[in-house]
């Protein structure tokens, strides 16, 4: 009953698919926007637009929308921002508008277009994955699919790490702070800043390491046999439905392509 | 009585280094019982500690000659981590000890045990039994990193004694706590004694080890200058000497000597001391 | 040196290594960071795979870069394309220390031109192809403004991202070198190439 406590517990549906399923779904969401980004309508790649509904959709159902907006927006701002200059600036095919200084050529658009788009098609699939699913989840499933213990521990002691060494660069950057150490002014200022910070949380890391490698070797780390987990990650059932529906789009989206390829 | 560790003429020089860390140590460790080990800083304690777990030479590489038997095998033979299995290792920094790849305490102290590959619901069972046992089952769900560091010290120690092995060495698990962290790890260090565990423990506050060693080892400079039983290690003068701390009690005593009053046994603990003066009291008074 | 050095890929993930691949990801994440919280015009992202690949070799360089793309690319999926750059970055660096490239100030610099080159090298084929020559990083600004003058593309992203990757991996290299020599020399020992950053008695 104490392992209980310790599962991870999902009742939305999608949510709660294999881990390894979900990465499966990110495949071929990723192959079918590749794909359609090949396909131009009026010399531009349209189909890219709508298909992009999908993730929406898919972050509604299962149920975590709001944070994946949220996550999307740092995505958008670089997928705007490629657009804009791609558009602008790239000369070459029909000249589509021209306003003052600004002129739109169709080559432009078009690399505009594919690009930005493709861009948030790729992050947003992943978005999606990682909002619905834990590092720990995934890594569990992975080890059950073949991967190394190994590689397991690195993915999720890199997890902590990041959070426990982002809190204490903040802790060693106010403390050099207050020792005098400017970190607003000009660019020497501010570069000679980064120095101070960065240097003791590198050293105090290197150092503790040797310690962390002596009592994870106590903890039977190094021991070769088959290691088990209290976390089990199960399947929900739904897992085949999902990989065929992914089948069928894809394979859809495919042939398509390749009709538009052979009829004139 | 069996020997766990057997050291035969060791010496051990760190890498870099061309003067030992710890030289001509022949000793043995028997099982069963609860040694304490003092010295200044320096003198070789934490060396020590390492070749009997074999972190020396497999892990600090350097030069080892003679043999550290565990169990009547040599720690060199021993595959990779098998000696995780026969000796637990605590040691002070109780931060570092924590996995980093666990969110909760439960979690943490069960890491080793799905290291050995047991079953969840047998790792379930000895995870509560430890916690019980360690008075850290209300920390379960807890982050291990968010605890004060003698709650993490105290779960490091859980997280060891979960795996089940027969030889601790712990070293210096207090130096980094408070009082009140201290006193509960000796409580748990105490239990493991009754559980007829073989422990070996560097550690300063010597008053602590003077209530509950059964031999005391003293090292050097690198030597294992004095081993004996508690009481006769921890009540010689002589070793203050050599900058040794003795326990309060045994101090005590030699300033009485040297005021004219000598103690028919130097104390070493609080009860002994009350004990004796209380018997040289009555006798005063008897013949009064 | 009579001793043949034949590494195993396998030998060079000592414990010592598998414990250093996350504090090195975590650094690259914490540099890139604190380098746009300070409004540096550099992204001192590779700071961690620099001193890692110093200290391990390639391999484990080579692992520290593609993890920390994996998993920066979480928050940020740009990152996905560059894992290439990352991973060639490690690896270059560890095979140069595994050469003890990093001992005097020819090699040094030798050294540093090759990292330098392998990273604009790398990068720059991901920055056209797949982005079009504006990432939306640091530099796209001045990449876009040299693509608005008529300038070649490659020339763009080449001129504009190479000058401050130069001055990236200086800054980087510098910080791990220092790093490492202020470590205490037995525990630097422990490590793979830890040896060539001893001073020989």
């Amino acid at each position: 009953m104490w392992i209980e406590k310790f599962q991870i517990k999902k009742t939305n549906r999608v949510a709660a698919l294999y881990p390894t399923t979900k990465l499966w779904i990110v495949f071929f969401y990723s192959v079918c926007s590749l794909l359609l980004s090949t396909v131009n309508i009026m010399g531009i790649p349209l189909l890219i637009i709508p298909w992009f509904l999908v993730l929406p959709i898919l972050a509604t159902l299962s149920g975590v929308i709001s944070q994946f907006l949220k996550a999307m927006k740092k995505a958008a701002i670089i997928a705007i921002f490629i657009f804009l200059v791609q558009t602008f600036i790239i000369p070459g095919g029909d000249l589509l508008f021209h306003f003052g200084i600004l002129y739109i050529y169709s080559d432009g658009l078009h690399t505009g277009v594919s690009l930005s788009v493709s861009i948030l098609n790729i992050a947003g699939a992943f978005v999606w994955l990682f909002q619905t699913t834990e590092m720990k989840e995934l890594s569990r499933a992975l080890e059950d699919k073949g991967m190394n213990y190994k590689a397991s521990y690195i993915l999720l002691s890199t997890m902590q790490m990041i959070d426990l060494m982002g809190r204490n660069s903040k802790i060693i950057m106010n403390a050099q702070r207050a020792r005098g150490v400017e970190t607003q002014g000009n660019l020497f200022v501010r570069a000679k800043a980064f120095f101070p910070s960065m240097v003791p949380l590198i050293l105090s890391a290197i150092i503790s390491s040797d310690d962390r490698a002596l009592a994870l070797s106590s903890k039977g780390f190094e021991i070769k046999c088959k290691k088990t987990h209290i976390l089990n990650v199960e399947y929900s059932g739904n897992e085949t439905l999902a990989m065929v529906i992914c089948i069928i789009i894809t394979s859809i989206v495919a042939i398509g392509r390749v009709l538009l390829w052979i009829l004139p | 009585m069996d020997t766990a560790i057997e050291f035969k003429d060791v010496t051990y020089c760190y890498p870099l280094t061309k003067t030992p860390a710890v030289k001509n140590l022949s000793f043995k460790i028997e099982k069963g019982k609860f040694y304490g080990v003092i010295g200044a800083n320096g003198s070789g304690k934490t060396t020590l500690c390492a070749l009997m777990r074999g972190f020396a030479p497999d892990f600090y590489k350097g030069e080892l000659s003679g043999q550290v038997l565990v169990n009547g095998k040599s720690t060199i033979d021993y595959e990779n981590g098998e000696l995780a299995l026969r000796i637990g290792y605590v040691f002070q920094n109780p931060f570092n000890q924590i996995s980093g790849v666990k969110d909760s305490v439960f979690e943490e102290i069960a890491y080793g045990l799905e290291n050995l590959g047991v079953e969840p619901l047998e790792i379930e069972e000895r995870v509560v039994t430890i916690m019980e046992k360690t008075d850290i089952l209300h920390l379960a769900e807890k982050n291990p990193f968010e605890l004060s560091g003698g709650q993490q010290q105290r779960v490091a120690l859980a997280a060891i004694l979960v795996l089940g092995p027969d030889i601790f060495v712990i070293d210096e698990p207090t130096s980094q706590l408070d009082p009140e962290g201290t006193e509960s790890i000796f409580e748990i260090i105490k239990a493991m004694k009754k559980e007829q565990k073989t422990i070996i423990l560097v550690e300063h506050k010597v008053d602590l080890l003077a209530e509950s060693a059964d031999e005391i080892l003293v090292m050097a400079n690198g030597e294992l200058i004095k081993k004996g039983s508690t009481q006769e290690v921890l009540s010689d003068i002589f070793l203050m000497e050599q900058g040794i701390q003795l326990p309060q009690m045994a101090i005590l005593s030699n300033k009485l000597k040297q005021l004219g009053i000598g103690l028919p046994v130097t104390p070493i603990t609080e009860a002994q001391a009350t004990e004796v003066l209380q018997k040289i009291i009555k006798k005063k008074e008897g013949i009064q | 040196m009579t001793e043949k050095k034949k590494h195993s890929i396998k030998d060079d993930f000592t414990l010592l290594a598998l414990l250093i691949i996350p504090v090195a990801v975590a650094v690259n994440f914490v540099g890139g960071q604190l380098a746009s919280l300070l409004k540096l015009p550099f992204y001192l992202d590779t700071i961690g795979t620099i001193f890692g690949a110093m200290l391990c070799g390639p391999w484990v360089g080579a692992v520290i870069g593609l993890v920390t793309n994996l998993v920066t690319g979480i928050a940020n999926p740009v990152n996905f394309a560059f894992i290439p750059v990352n991973v060639a970055c490690g690896l270059v660096t560890g095979y140069l220390s595994r050469r003890n490239m990093f001992s005097t100030w020819w090699r040094w610099l030798i050294a540093m031109i090759l990292m330098a080159a392998t990273s604009i090298i790398t990068a720059a084929p991901i920055i056209v192809l797949v982005y079009g020559g504006v990432t939306g990083g640091g530099t796209s600004i001045v990449t876009a403004t040299l693509m608005a003058t008529g300038t070649n593309i490659w020339l763009s992203v080449m001129g504009s991202d190479g000058i401050f990757t130069v001055i990236d991996r200086i800054i980087s290299f510098f910080i791990s070198y220092f790093v490492i020599k202020v470590v205490p020399e037995r525990t630097v020992i422990k490590f793979g190439c830890g040896e060539n950053f001893i001073k020989k008695k």
